[in-house]
């Protein structure tokens, strides 16, 4: 018997979060969403999602850099898998995007993605035996 | 200036050839001393020949190093150099005409020689300096004559050469005279002519090799301002097209999620008209980006301009808006003071600049506030103005504020739906019709811009 988890989306496009929330929580899954990166942490600390979807560009062009560094950092959410779900490759602010270390992430997506892609990640991640 | 200062350099490099042909002179000199002291010996006084021949190589020694102190002083002292040169010539005439004098005076040919000289000067010198040498090498050459003839100074004879006694007839001595000096004047006009144009040549060379130099750096400074604003494009390209695909990202969601089934269809109903407001923001985003393009198009041309009332602009504007702001609870307030003249605008761009204000006031504006909009007048300028009690722009976004696509903090979180082209744009309107714009802020308390346009009439 499987349980599905928590999922945290992290994006400041609200039409964004709402499908990516609609699309998994017909799916079984509980959903959270933040606007930007500090209620995202919040979110984190207070809800111990079981997977979180990060975007990059917010408010801040590499906020989603900020929260992910954060995360690692901190033993209680270390351990929480992050999935990036971005656009800042070919961006005007890719440079931005640091090269030169490694991020604490599963895995990179590149936007748009497909609903499928979405559900096929959380149920690998967000599921309790 | 200019040209004084290229004659200079070209009088300094002349001097250095004069002290290498100077050696030559000597050489050359000495060498025909020697032929004629050993085909008719006992003819000429070797002794004081060889002297004026060692004189003139110890004055251009010593004129040899005078010219290197010159060189390393570095200074540009025409006038120094001038006197330098002048000195050469008028000692190079002196030691000529003495060693005329010591081999037969007159009756040598070699008198011919101060055409040589003349001709020296004449490269060396201005025009009017090089005619008093042609006047000073006739009164030497006439002197000698004239002093051997009266036997004021020895005539020394070349026996076996000439013996001729040409010394003592006056009309010979006369008609050479006249013959020598026709030839020094004729010699230093026609030198001192072409030496004159080659000068001119070479100052109107330096003159126009300057101006290339001129038109080159100006060229240069174009293109850099050219890369500049190529640059300048590429990220204002790479902007819109990110501004463009986040929301088409988001789109694509959307219709994965309704037709890949993956919601109820009344959430994906939903969701569906959710998109189609998002496509109509990007058709927003787009007109403004037309527009702006063509604003900015219009920066290097004269704008179709009438004399415009823009109150009553304000009043359409008002009156198309109060629905929107009544939907929202909102108070919006028209305050127009009397005689107010007309501006010289574009009426098309002004309508977008009251909807733009006054929509940005709507959107940012919790329901139950106040918006004014307000039109005055003081001697120079026409002042419209939208006030608010909206949420406020932070001081640290307010620098930003009429940058393309720039959107406050604040106002991301209170609507993600915007592109932050609308101030820029306005912006670009006020200051294409002569006129500026700016606000003031307060975070929580509200926000009023204010610009002013130049009086039209």
């Amino acid at each position: 018997m499987t349980t599905k988890g928590t999922v945290l989306v992290i994006d400041d496009d609200p039409d964004f979060s709402e499908v990516v929330r609609i699309a998994l929580q017909s799916d079984g899954f509980r959903v959270l969403t933040a606007a930007d990166g500090e209620q995202g942490l919040a979110l984190m600390r207070e809800q111990k999602p079981d997977l979180v979807f990060l975007d990059i560009i917010m408010v801040v062009p590499t906020e989603g850099v900020y929260v992910s560094e954060v995360m690692a950092a901190d033993p209680e959410l270390r351990d929480v898998p992050l999935v990036i779900v971005s656009s800042i490759i070919d961006s005007p602010y890719a440079a931005q995007f640091p090269q030169d270390r490694y991020l604490h992430t599963k895995m990179f997506l590149n936007k748009p993605v497909s609903i499928p892609k979405l559900l096929e990640i959380a149920n690998k991640y967000a599921v309790a035996c | 200036m200019e040209e004084q200062l290229s004659f200079h350099t070209e009088l300094i490099e002349r001097i250095d050839w004069l002290l290498r042909l100077r050696w030559l002179a000597v050489a050359g000199t000495l060498a025909a001393i020697l032929a004629a002291y050993v085909l008719f010996p006992g003819v000429l006084p070797i002794g004081p020949m060889v002297a004026i021949v060692a004189a003139i190589a110890f004055y251009n020694l010593l004129f040899l190093l005078y010219a290197r102190v010159l060189h390393e002083a570095r200074v540009d002292r025409w006038q120094r150099t001038l006197s330098f040169a002048s000195v050469q010539i008028v000692l190079d005439l002196l030691a000529l005409a003495a060693l005329l004098h010591f081999s037969g005076g007159v009756e040598n040919p070699c008198a011919m020689f101060f055409v040589l000289h003349v001709i020296i000067a004449s490269i060396l010198l201005p025009r009017g300096m090089s005619f008093a040498v042609a006047g000073f090498a006739s009164s030497l050459f006439a002197a000698l004559a004239l002093l051997e003839y009266s036997g004021l100074i020895p005539h020394y004879p070349l026996p076996g050469l000439t013996g001729l006694g040409l010394q003592q007839q006056l009309p010979y001595l006369l008609v050479n005279i006249l013959a020598v000096v026709v030839a020094l004047f004729a010699a230093v006009y026609m030198a001192s002519s072409i030496s004159g144009q080659l000068r001119a040549r070479e100052s109107e060379v330096v003159k126009s090799s300057k101006a290339a130099a001129a038109r080159s750096r100006e060229l240069e400074a174009v293109t850099s301002r050219l890369r500049r604003i190529d640059e300048e494009r590429t990220r204002f390209m790479m902007l819109v097209s990110h501004e463009q695909r986040a929301p088409l990202n988001t789109i694509y969601s959307v219709l994965d999620l309704a037709t890949g089934g993956y919601a109820p269809p009344e959430k994906s109903q939903e969701m569906l008209l959710r998109a189609k407001q998002r496509v109509t923001e990007m058709l927003n985003l787009i007109n403004e980006l037309l527009m702006l393009a063509k604003a900015r198009e219009e920066e290097f041309k004269e704008e179709e301009t009438e004399l415009t009332q823009l109150a009553d602009i304000l009043q359409d504007v008002v009156r198309l808006m109060r629905v929107e702001a009544e939907s929202k609870d909102l108070f919006l307030g028209v305050d127009i003071a009397p005689d107010v003249p007309p501006v010289w605008v574009n009426p098309d761009r002004i309508k977008l600049v009251w909807t733009n204000l006054l929509s940005n006031a709507i959107k940012y504006t919790e329901p139950g506030g106040i918006i004014v909009a307000s039109l005055s007048a003081n001697e120079g300028f026409v002042r419209g103005s939208v006030r608010d009690t909206g949420i406020g722009i932070a001081p640290e976004d307010q620098p930003n504020i009429f940058s393309d696509f720039f959107r406050a903090r604040n106002a991301r979180q209170m609507s993600a739906i915007g592109t932050g082209i609308g101030l820029s744009l306005v912006k670009r309107i006020i200051e294409n019709a002569g006129g500026r714009i700016w606000l003031r802020s307060e975070l929580g308390k509200g926000s009023e811009f204010v610009f002013e346009l130049p009086r039209g009439a």
